[in-house]
């Protein structure tokens, strides 16, 4: 690795939506600087996990050190950091974007700014950043750049005329973004000769070298002897090795400011090396840490558990294997009546919910039931205190209790405007407070609203997307908690409640989610030899009520010699089935069945 | 469920005893219908290069390769289809003069053959009885002219009424009639009907099956099952039951979950498959179960014709996974289970040892204590009762196959 001063280093990160190209840019940007070769050039290079390849999403943030010699003649090193693209990791992305001086600002120009591009657009501002639109997929037949230039300077009140017409996937205009990057996007401040700050960008576990940990140095040096301290853990290490990521790891002696790299010291957790925290030498410590460190916060909790009580012990395992490298993921163990053994997990967001789920499931083999996902309330009880209750069963119950707050996010989305009223409708029955509406262009629009969260983890985002016929974004953000008339919806199957089926709604609500519920569980329970009856209570009063008719035949008519395998094969498979069931009493109720909230028609 | 590893002892399968000959031609599909089928419409086919010819050359070569097999002898023989009743005379003697000339047809083996109303007349039946079939089995399916369209069926009552005419004509009293429960708008009085004109005939055997809505077929595109047009759980169970009731009134024995017979004529050929038994699969789409190998032709008339050339080729060699000993243990019980005669827990102790047993009995404790499962203690075996046990065998079965 070469020597380059700081003058000639570049720090930049990609800010896109999901699906708008950034992925193929930075593959692009590595070929082009021949950071990776040609032919080992896996598809989506940053994309790590084999969930983000499939989901075209980047969940875990990268970096990658680029030399480009530009058309001066110069050298430059190019640090790319990679930045996660959904609004469960804005904290993240938040951390990611201070690391840097500038940001590509890539738009489909056959699309045009989407919510979460114009949050990230304006975090980047925050953050001085200094911005260069790029219009991809310009080679698209549908491109309108000309339209996508004015929307970018109207919305954000970005100047465009600077802006690169590009296609990453035919490699169209990547010179000019290079070029753009050392001319525009300011080098970093030589702080050299201060004592050592570095700022954490991204951390993982590596199993046989600790927590890897990814960072910028902001001031001073960083050798590899030295031992550090980390501000807000309060946690102190030896070096084993530091390097840069060019991509893939290389090590070097020392970094100093504004170089991007990583370290290894036998970090135990990721919990002990948090994005956003500082690196400074535990010999010659600096004066303050770097701005803007935040505790992990989880928003939405949701309970699992083995379908089999056997894996318990190995779902604890994963969670902790998971916890080493997601500082965000909360669990702790949760003994439901219904369930049996399992965890009561905190996540960032739902997406965050269903990543963590999957790679349980995959990763680790274990079958799991998720129980709806609920938010955090704040009740008061009639001592005047306040308890924090994630878990709809663990309600005080109405004598018990003095009030119930709920969480309340602000939800701006970005849509096409002949879907506003499709959209406003959904919200008004998400018990939503319209607050303001703007049109960006003759043709798109904004539409703000104050939504309780516990309305929007369950469906809204699939709604908004299935109204707006995948056109609208959104973005959101925690404005406080409210008190509302709030009520805990028991389900009772078979007579038994069952308490991983319980839920918090509003008072007005309870009716027809409890009717809904019903009607849903009833079709997602199969039958049984006996009538199984379905009912939804608040308190000991029943509001809803159903029941599986009896099931009267289970038999297979005909089979003669050629029909043996697949007779066989069909046993099998309702036997598997039974497997994945969890008995309530002597009702086996299938996983889905627990999700049912997810699933139910809310008007 | 306990079951040694198989793998250091090679189990010695019994010889054949059994053959299947599978005959693929229909004048149409029926709505039901999943079965590996050939559709002809209602033309005849003469001259020797008709594509019936063509398949009877396919399958005699087929049979002539299985001859390093050595000549055991045949107890059962059975046409099946599709509908063999296509065949001409000539078809059926040429099929059985290979199968005889290659393993030998015992004297008094049971030889069958499905035939449908409005396919055959007098000189056939006599024709195939002079070739040596000795047992019919008559596709009814209902006696109902409604019901017999919504199935796609290609006869009528009145042919149906003509077709037992002409078996009792010419002496073949040996026969059996297919009918269907469940069908389609089908009410409890057109099924007591049905059931009445059953008996009014008094076939040696009656075959009942309960619709079932196959993937892929017409009826699955139209119809939801227990959903209306369909009969409901209820009604069809209802179906299942009166069944029961009224041929067991008649004097027929419900021998198997959807097989009745007066005594003396169970169908010897199907009680080979439900015994787990080892049989000859023979043509399109047939299945064989020779020396632990579960093989299944090819399903289309050109693939089979075209596989045929590669068995004999290989000389006769099958290459497919021999069953396992824990899938023949489960197939022995979703097999046996199916018989009112059940499955003798001696022989289940012999071929897969006492542990095994212990634990079936332990898995249908629950079964045993509803009175789905019964014990019959002077034979030391166990059965699904009958009609409640029957009616939820699936139940039963798979609570076998999820614990072991």
């Amino acid at each position: 690795m070469t020597d380059v001063p700081v003058s000639r280093i570049r720090n930049f990160s990609i800010i896109a939506h999901i699906d708008h190209g950034k992925s193929t840019l930075a593959d692009r940007l590595l070929m082009r600087t021949g950071t990776v070769e040609n032919r080992k050039m896996k598809q989506q290079f940053l994309d790590n996990m084999d969930l983000e390849r499939e989901r075209g999403i980047t969940i875990k943030l990268q970096a990658a050190r680029m030399n480009y010699t530009a058309k001066d003649g110069q050298h430059y090193v190019l640090n790319l950091i990679d930045t996660p693209g959904h609004v469960d990791f804005s904290y993240e992305v938040s951390r990611s974007l201070a690391a840097c001086e500038g940001a590509l600002l890539v738009v489909d120009a056959s699309q045009g700014v989407e919510a979460q591009t114009l949050a990230n657009v304006y975090l980047a501002l925050e953050h001085d950043l200094e911005i260069i639109p790029v219009l991809n997929k310009i080679d698209l037949p549908g491109a309108e750049p000309d339209r996508v230039i004015e929307e970018i300077e109207e919305v954000i009140g970005l100047e465009c005329t600077g802006a690169i017409r590009a296609s990453a996937k035919e490699g169209i205009g990547v010179d000019e973004i290079l070029e753009a990057i050392v001319r525009s996007v300011p080098p970093p401040q030589d702080t050299v000769s201060q004592p050592l700050r570095a700022l954490i960008f991204d951390s993982y576990y590596d199993a046989y070298r600790g927590v890897i940990v990814y960072f910028r140095v902001m001031d001073g040096t960083l050798k590899k002897d030295d031992r550090i301290r980390l501000m807000a853990s309060k946690k102190e290490y030896d070096l084993d090795e530091i390097g840069v990521l060019s991509p893939t790891q290389i090590q070097v002696d020392e970094l100093h400011a504004g170089e991007v790299g990583y370290l290894a010291a036998a970090i135990k957790t990721v919990e002990d090396a948090r994005v956003g925290d500082t690196i400074t030498l535990a010999t010659a410590p600096a004066e303050s840490p770097l701005p803007g460190y935040t505790e992990a916060k989880p928003m939405v909790f949701c309970g699992l558990f083995p379908t089999d009580a056997d894996q318990f012990e190995d779902l604890r395992e994963a969670l902790e294997r998971l916890k080493l490298n997601d500082a965000a993921l909360q669990y702790e163990p949760e003994n439901s009546t219904a369930m049996g053994f399992g965890f009561r997990c905190g996540f960032l967001g739902l997406l965050h919910m269903e990543i963590v789920q999957e790679r349980l499931e995959r990763e680790y083999n274990l079958d799991l039931i998720t129980t709806a996902p609920s938010v955090v309330y704040k009740v008061e009880n009639n001592d005047g205190e306040t308890i924090l209750i994630d878990n709809p069963s663990t309600l005080p119950s109405p004598n018990e209790r003095r009030k119930i707050e709920e969480p309340y996010i602000n939800v701006e989305m970005i849509t096409p405007e002949e879907y506003v009223g499709p959209l406003m409708e959904l919200c008004q029955t998400r018990r939503g407070e319209f607050k303001d509406m703007k049109y960006l262009t003759p043709t798109r629009t904004t539409l703000v609203y104050e939504l309780p969260l516990a309305e929007v983890v369950t469906d809204f985002f699939d709604q908004m997307k299935s109204r707006s016929r995948g056109y609208a974004s959104m973005e959101y953000a925690l404005i406080g908690y409210r008190e509302n008339n709030l009520v805990r919806l028991d389900i009772m199957v078979n007579h038994d409640p069952v308490d991983a089926l319980a839920i918090i709604v509003h008072r007005d609500k309870a009716y027809p989610v409890g009717r809904s519920l019903t009607e849903k569980l009833k079709e997602l329970i199969p039958r049984h030899q006996f009538k199984v009856p379905i009912q939804a209570a608040i308190g000991s009063r029943v509001i809803a009520s159903e029941h599986i008719p009896a099931l009267r035949k289970d038999v297979l008519s005909k089979c003669y010699g050629g029909d043996i395998s697949r007779k066989k094969k069909l046993l099998q498979k309702q036997a598997k089935g039974k497997k994945r069931m969890k008995a309530i009493g002597t009702v086996d109720v299938p996983q889905e069945a627990f999700m049912a909230m997810l699933q139910i028609d809310r008007g | 469920m306990a079951s040694q590893d198989g793998s250091d002892i090679s189990p010695v399968f019994e010889a054949q005893r059994s053959a299947y000959v599978h005959v693929p031609f229909c004048r149409r599909r029926c709505f039901y219908c999943d079965f590996p089928v050939s559709v002809t419409g209602d033309r005849r086919h003469g001259g020797n290069f008709s594509p019936v010819d063509r398949y009877v050359d396919s399958l005699c070569q087929e049979i002539q390769t299985w001859s390093g097999q050595g000549k055991m002898g045949l107890e059962t023989v059975f046409f099946g289809g599709g509908t063999p009743s296509l065949l001409t005379v000539g078809q059926v003697e040429k099929i059985l003069r290979a199968i005889d000339g290659v393993f030998g047809i015992v004297p008094g083996a049971e030889i069958s053959i499905e035939v449908d109303p409005g396919t055959f007349d007098r000189d056939k039946i006599a024709g195939y009885i002079g070739s040596g079939v000795n047992r019919f089995s008559l596709g009814v399916q209902a006696f109902q002219d409604e019901l017999l369209q919504v199935c796609g069926r290609s006869h009528s009552v009145a042919e149906i009424h003509s077709a037992i005419e002409i078996l009792n004509a010419v002496g073949a009293d040996n026969f059996s009639i297919d009918l269907m429960s469940g069908l389609p708008y089908q009410t409890p009085q057109q099924w007591q009907e049905s059931l009445s004109k059953a008996v009014a005939i008094a076939p040696a055997h009656i075959s009942v099956y309960d619709t079932i809505v196959e993937p892929k077929t017409p009826f699955a595109r139209y119809y939801e099952p227990g959903v209306f047009p369909l009969p409901d759980d209820d009604t069809s169970a209802e179906f299942y039951r009166q069944t029961q009731k009224v041929l067991t009134t008649a004097g027929y024995e419900h021998y198997e979950i959807s097989n009745y017979a007066k005594p003396g004529f169970q169908c010897r050929h199907n009680r080979v498959y439900w015994h787990n038994r080892s049989y000859y699969g023979f043509g399109m789409g047939a299945t064989s179960y020779v020396n632990g190998q579960r093989f299944s032709r090819p399903r289309t008339t050109t693939k089979y014709a075209q596989w045929v050339e590669t068995f004999v080729a290989n000389n006769g060699k099958i290459n497919c996974e021999v069953v396992t000993e824990r899938d023949r243990l489960l197939e022995t019980l979703m097999l046996g289970l199916r018989l009112a005669e059940g499955v003798s827990l001696d022989a289940i102790a012999s071929e897969f040892g006492q542990e095994t047993v212990d634990t079936i009995l332990e898995i249908l404790q629950p079964y045993i204590e509803k009175e789905w499962v019964k014990m019959i203690p002077e034979r030391n075996a166990i059965r699904l009762s009958d009609p409640e046990g029957f009616l939820y065998s699936n139940a039963v079965l798979s609570s076998l196959f999820a614990d072991g």
